[in-house]
């Protein structure tokens, strides 16, 4: 059923006057089990495949997609994409460059141990079970809950530059699973919910059933329960500023928001500002823009194994590689794909990808990650004389230029002389970028550093679903705003 | 697009496949076609024909879901047997009492245009090229889409459903020197949407008072928000609030609400998918007559959507809001309807002392406590101080934290006039709002662009 190397590069020889072309094929396979309340609350597997070639003319981009993925199909495709892309010229006058590129016949595989689909479904089930039914009984537990996700995408990537006889021909599959389980807790007109590892379906890696088993779902059950439970009577966190120690977790999505995506070039060059918006991150303030402390360090690493935002070649054929967005606090590096790293005249460091074939492949994350610090968190809370420390996202907003931020957690405990004290619900902090990540004073060992996977990052239109990943420790940030 | 004789095909095979006590079955066809835009250049330009087949089986009362987008015999019967197969791990759902039977006849509406279903990308890019063309001190930014969707559905009760739609949308930013402006319409038919008119609104409102800025302190202010700004609000409080799961698992406010005053007597909120102007749809995919339904009606809570599984379990009647077989949400509202008043937002201004207008929001999010639906987000494209009954001056984008319970009990004026915004999540429909005055708006914080 996939098309052959053959098949695909025959389409790309028939393409006449391109600058640029290349065809993707991608088979995506999902299950997805969830259990609620003591009953099988959802169950379901999906297969999509599509076909999608991309053409530049002139200076005009066109795409064109199927999920008819017949060799026809493909052909009607490329005829498709050749007429969209002479639309798109019509409307275009911008030089259009590409970075260039060795051509790369290769494969690559996401590790795993035991394949997802090699668990039973009953198995799964009995395991969110165990993790879930122990959470029940108290009748301000108004509901529990427990989901584990399987997926895998296998690629097909075929590329034909002008005048070369073969192009790149690259294979890729990619594996991952996800789980977590949570608690309503509902008392009094008051509402919480407690998750484990986070919320919205938990954690994720590129590994098989061994990361579910390594979650210890069931174990983690009652600590859950408590925690919602204990929310309910807790008092609301106060408002005022405060020296604040922000989870892994938590911290994972902040790194997301406030740096991921604002140092996505395409942002910083308009390109999707229509929908999702631009970066207050602009290519004048490479090397000279002091982004946060000299403590904070963010890279970007596709090449990580077991993480959602890593594979072996972007859908530019450009393979996977690890760099700065920010040194020593500096501002010194975007995510780039071939059409705009010459914008800021560098090489793609190849970050482009695309949802399934159907969709045209943007800059998007790989995994962005808040490298460790040396103090152990402990020392961090000891030397903290009062702060608060906040846990687990439950809410998240950045205004268009990934500047003005306002966060909610899950949880937040006080910390008075250097010890945690009261539980306190409702957590909200707010801030700058810039102010924010230079307000930070001590980060985290790697003891406390987590690679969070991240499955729903939305971007593009029609929005594309990426599935990306963040390292990060806790760490402090000194005089941060609490609404 | 898939004709009616070939997606009945389709159906018909997934349904002897199904080999269940019962089973249903929807075929979704879309040819989607996106000129997105930057700079004034087209720089990412798509076409996509897409179509997948959902089977749902019922063995025992139980329900297990398969979906592919390859048709060809062996992948239905194998998409079947996951269907058996995910069923017989799945619980009977309590109080369901099978699928739709009672075949009503649909409402008369027609949402497909031929013109919209073939217009070539050629003749949207030089629309686009028009409009570039026009932009004086400012430069665009944007999508125009449009597409044609054709959808079947049908269960082994004999209910058998086709109809095609269309739609044609565009959102336009314009960027000036000192702020940016926005415009957007969604329609059945492109011969109704005006790239050109789009230009020129959002280009209006980012020279509006571009050579005054000011700042404003947080707090509670009057604000007036276009329909864009409430569209945000609705696709959240439609996840948080109205679908069928977020009633069952307490968190919607709705919970312990209905038929009771919550809201103001002013908001009356519809799903409906009858109403010809709009994007009309005559049924949602279990086969059930799409009618207008009041969610909210003088600010008494009426009904959440609902699919008939959820319906049933919850003992509510069904609302004919299935826009996915076996979905968690259990019910979604996607032709959401804001009834208007006798304003306009000339009047909304020219009666306002001191507060806000505001063009649309970004980024909001819902999740800060749904039983008050407190939501937070910014402003965006359009943001202007308004004292004294007159535009002020421009303002920076603002931040701001909301419980919408209270927000709609505090309208103080709503337009005659209502516009469509289009959703990303949904091409079926949208929403139709018209423009609010709400008192007492909370401002939080505000969008600092100091770099050094």
């Amino acid at each position: 059923m996939t098309p052959t190397r053959a098949q695909l590069e025959d389409v790309l020889k028939s393409l006449a006057g391109v600058r640029y072309a290349d065809i993707r094929y991608t088979a995506t396979h999902q299950q997805h089990v969830k259990v609620r309340n003591g009953e099988v609350d959802h169950l379901s597997s999906t297969i999509d495949r599509a076909i999608g070639v991309r053409v530049l003319v002139g200076n005009g981009w066109g795409f064109a997609a199927s999920s008819d993925i017949s060799e026809a199909s493909i052909r009607r495709a490329a005829k498709r994409a050749l007429e969209v892309a002479a639309a798109s010229n019509a409307a275009s006058n911008v030089r259009v460059t590409l970075s260039d590129i060795e051509p790369h016949v290769a494969t690559w595989e996401s590790p795993y141990r035991i394949d997802p689909w090699s668990v039973p479904i009953d198995k799964k089930l009995e395991h969110l079970m165990n993790a879930t039914e122990p959470m029940r009984g108290d009748t301000r537990i108004h509901q529990v809950a427990g989901e584990i996700s399987c997926y895998r995408q296998e690629k097909v990537f075929a590329s034909m530059l002008p005048g070369e006889r073969s192009g790149s021909f690259i294979e890729q599959t990619t594996t991952q699973m996800g789980g977590g389980i949570e608690a309503v807790a509902i008392d009094n007109g008051e509402f919480q919910r407690r998750t484990y590892p986070n919320p919205f379906g938990g954690d994720f890696q590129a590994e098989g059933w061994e990361f579910i088993e390594r979650l210890n779902m069931p174990e983690k059950a009652l600590q859950v329960r408590d925690e919602a439970l204990a929310l309910l009577a807790a008092p609301k966190a106060p408002a005022g500023r405060f020296d604040l120690i922000v989870g892994s977790a938590q911290l994972a999505l902040q790194v997301h928001e406030s740096c991921g995506h604002p140092t996505e070039l395409d942002r910083a060059m308009g390109l999707e500002i229509s929908l999702a918006g631009g970066s207050f991150m602009q290519p004048s303030m490479l090397d000279n823009f002091r982004y946060g402390s000299d403590l904070v360090n963010i890279v970007a690493d596709a090449t990580i194994p077991g993480a959602l935002g890593s594979f072996g070649f972007d859908d530019d054929g450009v393979p996977a590689q690890r760099f700065h967005l920010v040194e020593n606090g500096m501002f010194v590096g975007y995510l780039t794909g071939r059409d705009t790293a010459p914008f800021i005249g560098r090489a793609s460091n190849g970050t482009v990808r695309a949802e399934t074939a159907a969709r045209i492949p943007i800059i998007r994350m790989t995994n962005i990650n808040l490298e460790p610090g040396t103090t152990p968190l402990a020392d961090i809370i000891a030397d903290t004389k009062h702060g608060i420390l906040v846990e687990t996202n439950k809410s998240w907003s950045i205004d268009d230029l990934r500047l003005n931020f306002q966060f909610g957690c899950e949880v937040a405990w006080e910390i008075e002389n250097g010890k945690l004290g009261r539980m306190l619900r409702n957590p909200l902090y707010t801030g700058n970028t810039p102010d924010f990540w230079r307000s930070c004073d001590a980060i985290a060992d790697r003891d406390s550093w987590q690679i969070w996977g991240l499955p729903n990052c939305g971007k593009g239109d029609p929005m594309q679903t990426m599935r990306v990943a963040h390292g990060a420790p806790s760490a402090r940030f000194r005089g941060v705003e609490m609404a | 697009m898939t004709d009616k004789s070939t997606a009945y095909e389709i159906l018909e095979r997934a349904l002897a496949a199904a080999k269940a006590d019962e089973a249903d079955a929807a075929y979704i066809a879309v040819d989607h076609n996106i000129s997105r835009f930057a700079n004034s250049q087209l720089h990412q330009n798509m076409s996509e024909e897409s179509a997948s087949l959902t089977l749902r089986v019922v063995v025992g009362g139980a329900m297990g879901v398969a979906t592919t987008t390859v048709f060809e015999e062996d992948e239905i019967q194998r998409t079947a047997e996951v269907a058996r197969e995910t069923a017989k791990h799945s619980n009977a759902v309590p109080g369901f009492a099978g699928l739709y039977r009672d075949n009503e006849p649909l409402p008369h509406v027609d949402g497909f245009d031929e013109q919209t279903a073939a217009l070539a990308p050629m003749e949207k890019a030089l629309a686009l090229r028009a409009m570039f063309d026009r932009g004086t001190d400012v430069t665009f930014a944007g999508a125009y889409a449009s597409g044609a969707t054709s959808v079947a559905c049908g269960n082994t009760h004999g209910v058998r459903r086709y109809a095609r739609s269309t739609f044609a949308d565009a959102t336009v930013i314009a960027i000036g020197k000192n702020g940016s402006g926005y415009a957007t319409s969604r329609q059945q038919s492109a011969s109704r949407v005006d790239v050109r008119a789009l230009g020129e609104e959002a280009m209006l409102k980012a020279t509006l008072a571009s050579d005054r800025v000011e700042d404003l302190e947080p707090g509670a202010y009057d604000v007036i928000l276009e329909p864009p700004a409430l569209a945000e609000v609705f696709d959240w409080l439609n996840m948080i609030a109205l679908t069928g799961q977020s009633y069952e698992d307490g968190s919607s406010f709705f919970v312990g609400n209905l038929g009771k005053q919550a809201l103001g007597e002013n908001f009356t909120l519809l799903d409906d998918a009858t109403d010809a102007s709009f994007l009309p749809f005559p049924f949602d995919l279990e086969g059930l007559p799409k009618r207008c339904t009041a969610l909210v009606e003088n600010g008494v809570l009426r009904t959440p959507v609902l699919d008939k599984e959820w319906a049933d379990r919850l003992g509510l009647a069904p609302t004919a809001n299935a826009w996915s077989l076996g979905s968690p949400e259990h019910g979604s509202a996607f032709h959401l309807s804001m009834a208007g008043g006798n304003s306009t937002r000339e009047e909304m201004i020219a009666s306002t002392k001191l507060g806000i207008w505001v063009t649309r929001f970004n980024y909001v999010n819902g999740l800060l406590e749904p039983r008050t639906a407190l939501m937070t987000g910014t402003t965006r494209d359009g943001t202007f101080l308004i004292r004294d009954g007159k535009v002020a001056a421009r303002l920076p984008n603002l931040r701001w934290t909301q419980s919408m319970v209270e927000a709609f009990s505090n309208i103080e004026a709503l337009s005659s006039e209502r516009r469509s915004v289009g959703t990303w999540y949904n091409m079926f429909g949208g929403t139709l709002a018209p423009v609010a005055k709400i008192r007492g708006w909370n401002i939080t914080g505000k969008q600092e662009t100091r770099s050094s």
